[in-house]
């Protein structure tokens, strides 16, 4: 059995490979943690960018390194140049015994008080060590708006699967092919689970891509995999069946494309609706997965937990099979 | 090899049968032709003995399995070559080939010498979906042998080829049947089922309607005469004698020892001559 489902997961890895629309299926999950990687620093983090020239005093460029990222410039010129650029960037740059602050004009304001703060406490040679304030840590060190796109994408992944599979029995219709492993010793389940894999394989090399190349390595894989795996599990449903009844690829997108819509109604609800109204979405398991995924990327997860939203998320899945299944093996005979 | 008895299949689940109390047998060794035209009920019974479509009613054993109690170690034993060619059309036809040969438990025979056989030497490795309908046609012939099968079904094995390659295709079913391959063979061609069954089955609206040798067949439903054309002062005449009566024979005799013969036929019947007395309607 294991040897015709591992002939059956190959085969469908190299005409994926083959067919441009599920090769660039297969590379979407580095593709966007590459992007969140490049986007989100600008958005989260909390210090700001300034420009200094490099002959300014050594000294002061290391105050603001310590509260900045600093860029160095030649001449006053390259500073301007850059400032002018289309991100928030503030240029100090000396006057006599002092700096001016040179700005862009858009910048918000935040970003220009904070440049201007750090100048003063420069100026009035003011150090880290001479503060009196004690600091209370929770622990949060990953910036929230990341770590909602990281998750959003990890759910992403999960229905990217449903679809290369919905692709890979698109083609085996096409080719009239069912027919033909039909009378081989493969029996429906095994075809069925070598077809599976694909969509299973893909969002756990996409999760591990993702929390790799986004900086999340050290939360536990083993918890993130179990969520990421559950929630695949409908997104399979949806493309065996899909798969089934489409005739061709657009057709099979087009619904497992509406996927998405209890994808993003989960995540807004969690993220910006109150808890009078999470009861209303109880029935999603992208909902569930969304926060089992939240709570082992802010590392603040317990297998308890995880195990219980996984067994909500299979539950709801289950259910899905049980209305799909007549269907599916109606549509493999 | 094949036991079929009363065999009952509605597609509806009603009294409309596609096949209704069908019984026959196919004996180890034999090529049996199945015969009739489309929607006759040929590809209702072959799908129901392959396991490509379930057992509704009555009793059906293929190569020592009950197809009731379906077990996969039955497909080891059988090979199937479809009318509508389906192969991969994104994999190469080595590629088709080692795929399958990975979903059996028997040993496997190699893609090359397969390739080679229908004719395609030397196309292994291009994809399927460049071949034409004909060697899409041969690749699915191919792969049907893949796992030495003891029971070959084979759904109109030379539609859309060129003579030659019918020829060679027909030449590796007679070759395998001398093994000992038992062949049940579907089409409505019944110049191949003449040459190559033991014994044919006439299936019409769902019914079988005579089941015997093409040989029996012919004795039994071909008229006995020879039809005689020769020269005569100069002028062809056309005459037919009966095989059977004492003054034809000798009348026949006569004419072959004194005048110039130009054609000579038996008047022995086709297998669609046949056909069309016993069922009342085409092969088409």
């Amino acid at each position: 059995m294991l040897k015709r489902i591992w002939a059956i997961f190959t085969r469908d890895v190299k005409v994926s490979m083959r067919t441009f629309i599920s090769l660039y299926i297969l590379v979407v999950p580095l593709i966007l943690a590459f992007a969140i990687n490049l986007f989100t620093p600008g958005i989260n983090d909390t210090t700001i960018n300034l420009a200094l020239l490099e002959a300014d005093n050594p000294e002061q460029i290391a105050y603001f390194k310590s509260f900045a990222k600093v860029e160095l410039f030649k001449d006053v010129e390259s500073v301007q140049k850059r400032v002018e650029a289309r991100d928030n960037i503030v240029g100090i740059l000396p006057e006599g015994d002092k700096h001016y602050i040179m700005i862009q004009g858009n910048e918000p304001e935040g970003v220009i008080d904070y440049a201007k703060l750090i100048n003063s406490l420069n100026e009035l040679d003011i150090q880290v060590e001479d503060t009196n304030a004690e600091i209370i840590e929770f622990g949060k060190t990953v910036p929230p708006l990341k770590r909602t796109l990281v998750n959003g994408v990890l759910l992403l992944i999960s229905i990217l699967g449903g679809m290369l599979i919905a692709f890979n029995i698109v083609e085996e219709k096409a080719d009239r092919t069912i027919r033909s492993i039909n009378v081989t010793p493969t029996t429906r389940n095994t075809f069925i689970l070598g077809k599976s894999l694909l969509g299973l394989v893909l969002p756990i090399f996409g999760t591990i891509a993702t929390v790799f190349i986004c900086g999340f390595g050290d939360v536990n894989l083993l918890q993130i995999l179990l969520i990421v795996s559950a929630a695949s599990l409908l997104s399979l449903l949806v493309g065996f069946i899909q798969g089934l009844s489409s005739d061709d690829i657009i057709s099979a997108v087009s619904i497992i494309k509406l996927l998405f819509l209890p994808l993003f109604a989960s995540v807004l609800a969690i993220e910006l609706l109150s808890a009078k109204w999470q009861k209303f979405f109880y029935w999603s398991p992208f909902y569930w997965a969304y926060k089992g995924n939240n709570a082992v990327l802010s590392q603040t997860s317990t297998w308890q937990q995880i195990l219980s939203y996984t067994g909500i998320v299979i539950v709801l899945c289950g259910i899905v099979y049980l209305i799909a299944a007549p269907r599916i093996r109606k549509g493999l005979e | 090899m094949i036991t079929v008895q009363n065999l009952y299949h509605s597609y509806n689940k009603d009294d409309r049968y596609a096949v209704k109390n069908v019984s026959f047998e196919v004996q180890k060794g034999e090529i049996f032709g199945f015969l009739g035209p489309s929607g006759a009920g040929k590809s209702t019974t072959q799908g129901i003995l392959t396991g490509l479509l379930q057992l509704q009613q009555g009793e059906v054993s293929v190569a020592g399995y009950d197809v009731k109690r379906s077990s996969p170690e039955m497909f080891n034993k059988i090979g199937m070559s479809f009318e509508q060619s389906n192969v991969y059309s994104k994999l190469t036809a080595k590629e088709n080939l080692q795929f399958y040969r990975k979903l059996f438990d028997v040993e496997t025979r190699e893609p090359k010498e397969l390739l080679k056989l229908v004719g395609l030497e030397g196309k292994g490795d291009i994809q399927a979906g460049e071949f034409s309908k004909g060697m899409k046609h041969r690749l699915t012939f191919a792969r049907s042998m893949l796992n030495n099968p003891e029971l070959w079904f084979l759904d109109e094995p030379t539609t859309g080829l060129d003579p030659a390659i019918a020829a060679e295709i027909k030449d590796i079913i007679k070759r395998d049947n001398k093994k000992g391959v038992t062949v049940f063979l579907t089409t409505h061609n019944m110049f191949i089922a003449e040459e190559l069954c033991d014994r044919v089955a006439f299936i019409i609206d769902g019914e079988i309607k005579l089941i015997d040798s093409p040989r029996n067949l012919k004795l039994q439903y071909g008229e006995k005469l020879v039809e005689v054309e020769y020269i005569e002062n100069g002028k062809s005449v056309r005459e037919k004698f009966s095989t059977v009566l004492d003054k034809d024979k000798k009348r026949l005799q006569d004419i072959i020892g004194n005048y110039e013969i130009q054609t000579m036929h038996t008047k022995e019947a086709t297998l669609e001559e046949i056909f069309i007395k016993v069922t009342g309607r085409g092969l088409v």
